[in-house]
């Protein structure tokens, strides 16, 4: 059985307080949950403050470009799809610096899941407006306010079909933990977007500001699989801010369009050398 | 005439707007962002554009649009930022159009870490993007010099149509010194005879770097080499502090050099014969004078670098091998100390070579 301490105890460079060290346990309570031990789990990141979360987690892990957490899990999967992904990476990495990667991620449908710590912000470079800040919020760099629109990424997901599209709060671990668990046990790709406070530099969208705004999706009726349900409920944002899972299309994943895996992983199936022969019949 | 103390990253920001930069593309990135910072706060105020770019590549590419209109524009990076941008500084060079890069390199390889380095030499000064195309190189050593080298860079850039980039690092970008405001503030100037800008005039212009027919291409080139060889004759800039009369010649620009130049006041104190020749722009590298000296008397130089050996090649290829050399050199976000440096050059003096 796995238990917590499995993954290890580390020191952070996250500031006291930070909304990352709930998605850290979260993470790291859905996997002792659906007792995947350490070594059949890959982490991999990109870069920004959500990024260093591999760094303190003991298992399999990948820390990478900027904006580039999607390509190399995918890379990872694909070599060894026995293995449970996870994405680890925030606003500015994965829907500003990365965005082609998380459209053309969501298109493949590889078994991963992502989770996003969207805390509308630069945390890493020290506070600018990010693709996800809102409208009129001043920084260092927007001092007169943000007047671009926001990216809404569920919305985003739902127009391109992605196969499970939620979103979680760093403020309700037990709640989180459970859209984690889902979310991994989901085959195809899965998208957590997770509300984080950065209590640091976003005064606007603070604890209490999410606090007083979420609610749980859940409700009789709700169907997973509605997808314009779920597009009109992804465009609720302000007053009241839904959490949960809100949309799921079971579809076969990218792992399974690939033969050669069929007969299981690459690591057990070595390709034999004397099968290059077969390339010069094709000359002749 | 104005003196403040001010951070180098905002003195860079001071220089292009005196140079009469009026737009701005830029991507947060450690430690440079305070470039974007300043910019975000001054364009504005001063009537001229500013852009938070959604990445590195979006910022370069809006560079190359702007640029393209004629207009002056800036952005500015640090070493992961700068690999990224390759692609676009090799098109503006392909188009050749004049821009200004900052480059407040950080330690690598890969994300490394936001300490000082010098290791983007090679993908800076050799081009870093695909093709046979030279950046302009200037190599700034104190905040003073980052607001002239800015200004400088945009001279360069218009005079030659061609990308220009100024070269610190993370200490020169940090660092607080007195900083002599420019006298003169250049008016922007679209030049009609290349740029696309949407007048009559400029019509029949067209920017771009493709030329599908084989020997335009190649006559392009030929005609590319050709200016950088007119920028080799008439563009070299560097500091020589008592190289000329030494022995043992230290060769080191950007922080490197400060810490050389004490290193040189300390060892003449102990009797030793040595020198330090600072080259303020690296491309084009000072070949032509390295080489007098190389010829005008017995002597051996020294890199000093924080990169392992990048500008060392270049101090060989100007002397031809004729004289011996060596490195001091420190990576991975730790400053070279004066101790490392004397030690050397001790090491020199008591011919232990």
């Amino acid at each position: 059985m796995v238990i917590m301490d499995d993954y290890g105890k580390f020191e952070t460079a996250w500031c006291p307080g930070c909304g990352n060290f709930g998605i850290l346990k979260a993470i790291k309570q859905a996997l002792v949950d659906l007792d995947r031990s350490p070594d059949e789990v890959l982490i991999a990141s990109g870069i920004g403050q959500s990024s260093k979360l591999p760094h303190y987690l003991r298992c399999n892990t990948f820390n990478g470009l900027h904006g580039r957490s999607l390509p190399p899990a995918t890379g990872a999967k694909v070599a060894n799809h026995e293995l449970t992904v996870l994405a680890v990476t925030g606003d500015g990495d994965c829907y500003g610096e990365g965005g082609n990667h998380f459209l053309h991620t969501v298109r493949r449908n590889p078994d991963i899941t992502m989770i996003v710590h969207d805390n509308q912000i630069y945390g890493l470079t020290k506070g600018q407006a990010s693709p996800t800040s809102e409208i009129g919020m001043k920084t260092k760099v927007q001092t007169h306010g943000v007047f671009n629109m926001p990216l809404n990424p569920l919305s985003l997901a739902i127009s391109l079909d992605c196969s499970f599209v939620s979103r979680g709060y760093a403020g309700n671990i037990p709640h989180l933990t459970k859209l984690i668990e889902k979310a991994i046990q989901h085959k195809g790709l899965s998208l957590v977007d997770v509300l984080q406070p950065c209590v640091s530099f976003n005064k606007l969208n603070t604890f209490k500001w999410y606090s007083e705004r979420v609610y749980d999706i859940e409700e009789p009726g709700y169907e997973l699989n509605d997808r314009v349900k779920a597009f009109e409920k992804s465009l609720e944002w302000g007053d009241r801010i839904p959490l949960g899972i809100f949309y799921v299309n079971e579809k076969p994943s990218f792992e399974e369009h690939i033969e050669v895996l069929e007969s299981g992983p690459l690591y057990k199936n070595i390709p034999k050398t004397e099968l290059v022969n077969k390339l010069i019949d094709g000359f002749i | 005439m104005a003196t403040q103390l001010v951070k180098g990253n905002t003195a860079a920001v001071i220089g292009a707007l005196y140079a009469g930069c009026d737009c701005y593309f830029g991507y947060p990135i450690t430690p440079a962002s305070e470039i974007l910072q300043e910019a975000s706060k001054y364009f504005p105020m001063l009537g001229r554009k500013f852009v938070q770019a959604e990445s590195e590549e979006a910022a370069i590419n809006m560079v190359y649009g702007a640029a393209s209109a004629g207009h002056r524009v800036m952005t500015a990076s640090s070493g992961p930022g700068i690999s990224l941008k390759q692609e676009g500084i090799s098109y503006l060079a392909g188009a050749e159009l004049p821009c200004v890069i900052v480059d407040i390199m950080r330690a690598g390889p890969g994300l490394g870490n936001i300490g000082p380095e010098q290791g983007d030499y090679s993908q800076v000064v050799k081009g870093g993007g695909h093709g046979n195309y030279k950046n302009i190189v200037l190599a700034p050593n104190s905040v003073q010099e980052m607001c002239d080298m800015v200004i400088k860079g945009f001279e360069l850039a218009f005079k030659y149509r061609n990308p220009v980039v100024v070269l610190a690092d993370g200490v020169l970008g940090q660092m607080v010194e007195s900083l002599q405001f420019p006298e003169v503030s250049v008016k922007p100037e679209i030049d009609t005879s290349w740029a696309v800008s949407g007048t009559p005039q400029t019509r029949e212009n067209l920017v771009t770097s493709i030329f599908l027919d084989f020997n335009q291409l190649e006559e392009f080139n030929y005609e590319i080499q050709e200016k950088y060889e007119t920028i080799e004759e008439e563009e070299v800039d560097y500091e020589d502090y008592m190289a000329r009369d030494a022995s043992i010649i230290l060769v080191s620009y950007g922080i490197s050099s400060r810490i050389c130049r004490s290193a040189v006041d300390q060892a003449r104190k102990e009797g030793i014969n040595v020198g330090l020749f600072r080259p303020k722009t690296l491309f084009p590298f000072p070949k032509k004078e390295l080489k007098e000296i190389a010829g005008s008397k017995e002597c051996t130089f020294v890199s000093v670098e924080m990169s392992n050996g990048q500008m060392l090649e270049d101090i060989r290829l100007a002397i031809e091998c004729s004289r011996p050399t060596s490195l001091v050199y420190r990576m991975g976000g730790n400053l070279i100390t004066m101790d490392q440096v004397l030690e050397r050059i001790r090491e020199i003096a008591a011919g232990e070579e």
